[in-house]
């Protein structure tokens, strides 16, 4: 996108760190340790743990070891050891891209923290900055509810900003613990689902103005969000007295297949561009359901959501973290031309969707 | 209709007007899907509430001739008159 005066103002992205909890369960522990907990409402087991493996996630990184949910009970409880998961997995990851992007936190000028499986005031990136101290005229803008979507979101944020202030850094810190908001006691057949999909983990991404010095990486070209009216009750929390209760609809796919395709061809229209130009799909990694309708909405071939896919299968659906995963992967693994186009999307929360454009 | 298929039909009744807020009446003649707008995950959480209050085991088998509510009415029926055989664990209490 160019300013005025006819200078290009996309910011970049310049790297993008990543980070799980040490405390793998595969799948199958996983249903293990569920089981009991079913049998005491459920009959029929199997169809569970069909459920559970339809989802086709290997397994999951936990904040906490298996065994130290249990006795978290109340809200408190469970938001306290989201705070300082929340605080410590941050930190690594901030760290880590931060040596990605060859930055140190002095260099930072505006964090944009996201998240939907915690809260926390002062927020986390307040408390980071307390860790890896960044300067102390540094920007805050913690981002809460915008769910699965904010990692799309903020980095359109992100890359708005820098537009106005071309020779600032940006981070957006995206922490999301799904296993700490996990209501055991609900034991309804969505929050078994989201039981089974939901995984933790944590991903930073590194953004320089275009008048930053030493840019590389994807330049952020244009971002659109999508408002989807009258969708409130297709996905978010309802918040109970034990913390936040899962709401999920099946209607999320088809929301996808009814939207993206539209939303998609109208963005890049206004780009004079078309799907065949773009080389790079970066998805969020919804679920299987919500990845094929991507794939069958915009008549992706059968390898070009793969990164999305795997990363689905080995970690889960990580919220508004997922679709940074697979930004950092494809970053990393990817050996894109210059000029080459790419879109990163994702839905969320609203209900809605983020796109944005990106050029190598 | 049998005593048994109407207590399922009261079953059904309060899973989809209860936990699948639906508004509209139930009868047996209503197509699941067309009529009762039950997706996939509305499917399911009514298979598991006939399964938890009948102690039976519904399958994808069974689920290819069931269309309207009195099909799956009297499938239930069936099964709770001649249960499948349970598993081992299945009998633990």
């Amino acid at each position: 996108m160019l300013s005025a005066s006819g200078q290009d103002r996309s910011p970049s992205i310049r790297a993008v760190g990543r980070a799980l909890p040490p405390h793998y369960a595969s799948q199958e522990q996983l249903i293990a340790a569920f089981r009991e907990l079913w049998a005491t409402r459920h009959f029929n087991l199997e169809r569970l743990e069909d459920l559970h493996r339809a989802v086709q996630v290997g397994g999951r990184h936990l904040a906490l070891p298996l065994e130290a949910y249990p006795p978290l009970v109340t809200f408190q409880q469970r938001n306290d050891a989201w705070i300082r998961s929340a605080t410590e997995l941050g930190e690594t990851v901030v760290r880590q891209a931060l040596d990605a992007a060859e930055l140190t936190p002095g260099e930072v000028d505006h964090v944009f923290f996201v998240t939907v499986t915690g809260i926390a005031t002062p927020s986390i990136d307040a408390r980071l900055a307390n860790r890896v101290r960044f300067r102390e005229d540094f920007k805050r803008t913690p981002l809460f509810g915008l769910g699965c979507v904010a990692g799309a979101a903020g980095v359109a944020r992100a890359a708005d900003y820098l537009r106005g202030f071309p020779e600032h850094t940006a981070l957006v810190i995206a922490v999301e613990l799904c296993s700490l908001t996990l209501q055991r006691e609900d034991l309804s057949i969505p929050n078994i689902i989201a039981s089974g999909l939901f995984g933790d983990g944590a991903a930073c991404a590194v953004l320089r103005g275009a008048a930053a010095p030493g840019a590389r990486g994807p330049r952020v070209v244009a971002s659109r969000s999508v408002f989807y009216p009258d969708t409130e009750r297709i996905m978010g929390w309802d918040v109970v007295d034990t913390g936040f209760k899962v709401v999920l609809s099946a209607k999320v796919p088809g929301l996808v297949k009814d939207h993206i395709r539209g939303n998609v061809d109208g963005f890049l229209a206004q780009h004079g561009l078309k799907r065949e130009d773009i080389r790079h799909w970066v998805a969020h990694t919804g679920g299987p359901k919500v990845l094929e309708a991507f794939e069958e909405a915009l008549e992706l071939g059968p390898s070009t959501l793969e990164r999305s896919w795997a990363s689905l299968r080995e970690v889960g659906n990580l919220s508004s973290a997922s679709v940074l995963f697979v930004l950092g992967e494809t970053l990393e693994s990817v050996r894109a031309r210059p000029g080459e186009w790419g879109v990163m999307m994702a839905m969320g929360p609203g209900f809605g969707a983020e796109m944005v454009l990106l050029r190598w | 209709m049998a005593e048994r298929e109407l207590e399922v039909m009261t079953e059904i009744h309060r899973i989809v007007t209860e936990e699948l807020e639906w508004k509209g009446a139930v009868e047996p003649s209503q197509d699941l899907i067309r009529d009762l707008q039950l997706d996939s995950l509305g499917l399911t959480v009514l298979a598991v509430g006939l399964e938890n209050r009948f102690r039976i085991r519904l399958s994808e088998e069974d689920a290819q001739g069931v269309r309207t509510v009195g099909d799956l009415a009297k499938l239930v029926a069936q099964r709770v008159a001649a249960p499948v055989e349970p598993q081992p664990e299945e009998a633990l209490p």
